[in-house]
């Protein structure tokens, strides 16, 4: 079974000094959660066969997501960017992202990141699948194929669970389910030799502004600021043995360790 | 006039940056403590192509170009300068000469494998007797028949311990002078090629500097790289190119000292705060970043003439000889920024010292560069 898979992926930034978000080709990266995603990707298509294509909506910089993503090895590389779609929450990146991976149809699987590492909602993915109609799964840390089927597992709390998923479908994968691969040189190099980015725009995706952007967009940031934490010392007593006991406890019940 | 790096740049950067903080960091300071060669992580750096970074896609190559080469060897020896000497050596003096002056047969037989970092390359230059003045090696390709009988002792071998093809400059007609100077490429296994004991060096330990002695080797025509009497020539333009690399390797370790040194400064206090707040200190910081930063611009630059096709051999002399110096003295002030904790091996800034020594003597003294720089502009003012 060949696969046609599309990978929804962001360029987000790394620092916003005086909490003012300045987008620049120095201070954007590839969402560091869309890596597993890339990898699960490219790995399906290496053992199915078929195509990656990989999506990002933005403004110019979401280029740098794209050209990562190609340097990882994805086929196909397709920016959707307009200012139509400039502020727009995550409702409204989801309803822009749909209309673009209807465009390109037929697909069979749909892979998202986890969330994004600077905005950390981990919406988009949802209810992108929900504007396509189709069954989404979270948590994503393995899929295998089974006929026509995707059997797909999922990890939630302290469970793995299961899932048949009957195509197309959408996934959204694990953060920790796989090491992204690194970049080879000669696949940088290939991803900028070709111009292989194609915008996409409004008019392309043949729908109207209604509900896209800023005004498409049902909740607005009203303000950022740095949460200030208070640093807390404090002195563990006892012998040796009886402070690192108490040590491991407390890293234990903080979460720190599993 | 752009002086800030691309997205591909930045990709690069990241990239590698990423690569050897996760697979080299974490043996860095072993390999140097017991002078090991991780081959472990050489065969991952050679399937991402770091063995063959300028050369031609198809000869299994990245094909990129000089600046994209610099960021790369910066940043492996920001993490391990031993390995960056590893890459750059073997790229720039290993496989560039081969691409640039061997015939197709040649290069099908000996980049695409080094490209690939299946196999190790050297350069073969320096002999007991012979340093700076390269036009008098003692070493001799005589021709018989079909063959040259190869008879060599070279010394200091950079990749030494692992080397499979190498470079050797010697004299194809001992009684011309340079003009007699040819460069020959032998592989190892050739009966008579012999590797020395390791070097037991003061940096870069964890590359296997060693001698390679030639005893008597019988190697085909086929092996001379371009015509006798070329050896000049292909040594000198091996070493322009190579001179970028390690200046890009002194730049990485300068760049990893001064990190190191603000961080430092940052965690110890003294007189109830932290060092950073003392004003020598801040000076030494101020310092750090200004002469790292306009050693990385003359590195970039550098490359950046040659990637144009336009001429660049006083601008990697300088940028050489400049970044080597900015190491020396980068790692000097990083390292009194740590105090006695600088001059014990729980820091990595003890490494880092020791790692900066040697660039501003391999490729070219720094009072050679001089020399050939005062040259370059002598000549230019006329
Ligand atoms: C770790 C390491 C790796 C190396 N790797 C390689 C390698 O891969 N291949 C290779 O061929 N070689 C290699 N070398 C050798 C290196 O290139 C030489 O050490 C260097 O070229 C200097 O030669 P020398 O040591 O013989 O010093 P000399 O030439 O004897 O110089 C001694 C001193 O005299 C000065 N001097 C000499 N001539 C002049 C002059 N005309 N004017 C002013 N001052 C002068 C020098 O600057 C220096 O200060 C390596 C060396 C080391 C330490």
């Amino acid at each position: 079974m060949s696969l046609k898979i599309i990978i929804c992926i962001k360029s987000v930034v790394t620092s916003a000094p005086e909490g003012r978000v300045v987008r620049t080709m120095d201070n954007c990266i590839l969402n560091p959660f869309d890596r597993p995603a890339i990898e699960m990707a490219l790995r399906l298509r290496e053992t199915e066969g078929g195509t990656v294509t990989a999506v990002t909506m933005g403004p110019e910089t979401g280029t740098i997501a794209l050209y990562e993503a190609l340097s990882m090895g994805v086929d196909r590389a397709v920016l959707v960017t307009d200012r139509a779609f400039a502020g727009s929450d995550t409702l409204a990146t989801s309803k822009t992202l749909s209309a673009a991976i209807n465009r390109l149809k037929p697909f069979d699987l749909v892979i998202f990141g986890a969330r994004s590492s600077d905005s950390d909602t981990g919406q988009v993915g949802p209810q992108t699948a929900v504007f396509l109609d189709l069954p989404v799964i979270t948590g994503v840390k393995e899929i295998t194929r089974k006929g026509d089927e995707l059997i797909v597992e999922r990890h939630i709390d302290e469970y793995s669970e299961k899932y048949s998923l009957r195509l197309p479908g959408v996934v959204a994968v694990h953060p920790r389910a796989m090491q992204p691969r690194d970049a080879a040189l000669s696949m940088v190099e290939k991803a900028f030799k070709k111009d292989p980015i194609e915008k996409v725009g409004l008019k392309d995706l043949g729908i109207s502004s209604q509900g896209l952007g800023e005004s498409g967009s049902p909740t607005r940031l009203v303000s950022m600021s740095k949460i200030k934490r208070k640093k807390k010392c404090e002195f563990i007593n006892g012998s040796p043995e009886e402070q690192a006991d108490e040590l491991v406890k407390r890293i234990k019940s903080g979460g720190y360790l599993s | 006039m752009d002086f800030l790096l691309d997205e591909k740049l930045n990709i690069v950067k990241r990239s590698v940056r990423s690569f050897c903080e996760r697979e080299i960091q974490p043996i860095a300071r072993d390999i140097d403590h017991e002078a090991r060669f991780p081959w472990e992580v050489v065969e991952k750096m050679g399937k991402l192509g770091y063995f063959g970074i300028q050369a031609p896609q198809e000869l299994g190559g990245a094909g990129m170009d000089t600046v994209t080469y610099c960021i790369i060897i910066e940043e492996i020896s920001r993490v391990c300068s031993g390995l960056g000497l590893c890459v750059t050596v073997h790229n720039s003096v290993g496989v560039y000469p081969l691409v640039a002056f061997g015939n197709d047969e040649q290069k099908k037989r000996w980049v695409t494998p080094l490209a690939r970092g299946e196999k190790i390359g050297a350069f073969c230059l320096t002999e007991p007797n012979i340093g700076s003045d390269a036009a008098g090696v003692e070493s001799t390709a005589i021709r018989n028949g079909d063959h040259y009988i190869v008879n060599a002792n070279k010394v200091l071998i950079t990749n030494g311990g692992v080397a499979d093809i190498c470079l050797i400059f010697t004299k194809t007609d001992p009684g011309a002078g340079h003009k007699g100077l040819s460069v020959i490429v032998v592989e190892r296994g050739t009966p008579g090629f012999e590797i020395g004991d390791l070097e037991d060096l003061s940096g870069n330990r964890a590359n296997p500097v060693s001698s390679i002695r030639l005893n008597d080797c019988k190697v085909p025509v086929g092996n001379l790289l371009g015509k006798e009497g070329m050896g000049m020539k292909i040594g000198l333009a091996a070493l322009d190119t190579g001179r970028i690399g390690i200046a890009a390797q002194a730049l990485g370790i300068a760049q990893a000292a001064m990190e190191e040194g603000i961080k430092y400064s940052k965690e110890r206090r003294q007189f109830n705060v932290p060092i950073c707040q003392h004003q020598s200190v801040q000076n030494m910081i101020a310092d750090m970043a200004t002469q790292v930063e306009s050693a990385r611009l003359m590195v970039y630059r550098a490359a950046a003439k040659r990637d144009r096709g336009l001429p660049f051999s006083k601008e990697s002399a300088m940028a050489k000889l400049y970044a080597s110096e900015v190491a020396g003295k980068v790692t000097d002030m990083a390292l009194q920024i740590h105090g006695g904790y600088g001059y014990i091996k729980t820091y990595p800034i003890e490494r880092f010292y020791r790692d900066a020594r040697v660039t501003r003597i391999y490729e070219g003294t720094s009072e050679i560069h001089r020399v050939v720089i005062a040259r370059s502009i002598l000549d230019e003012y006329k």
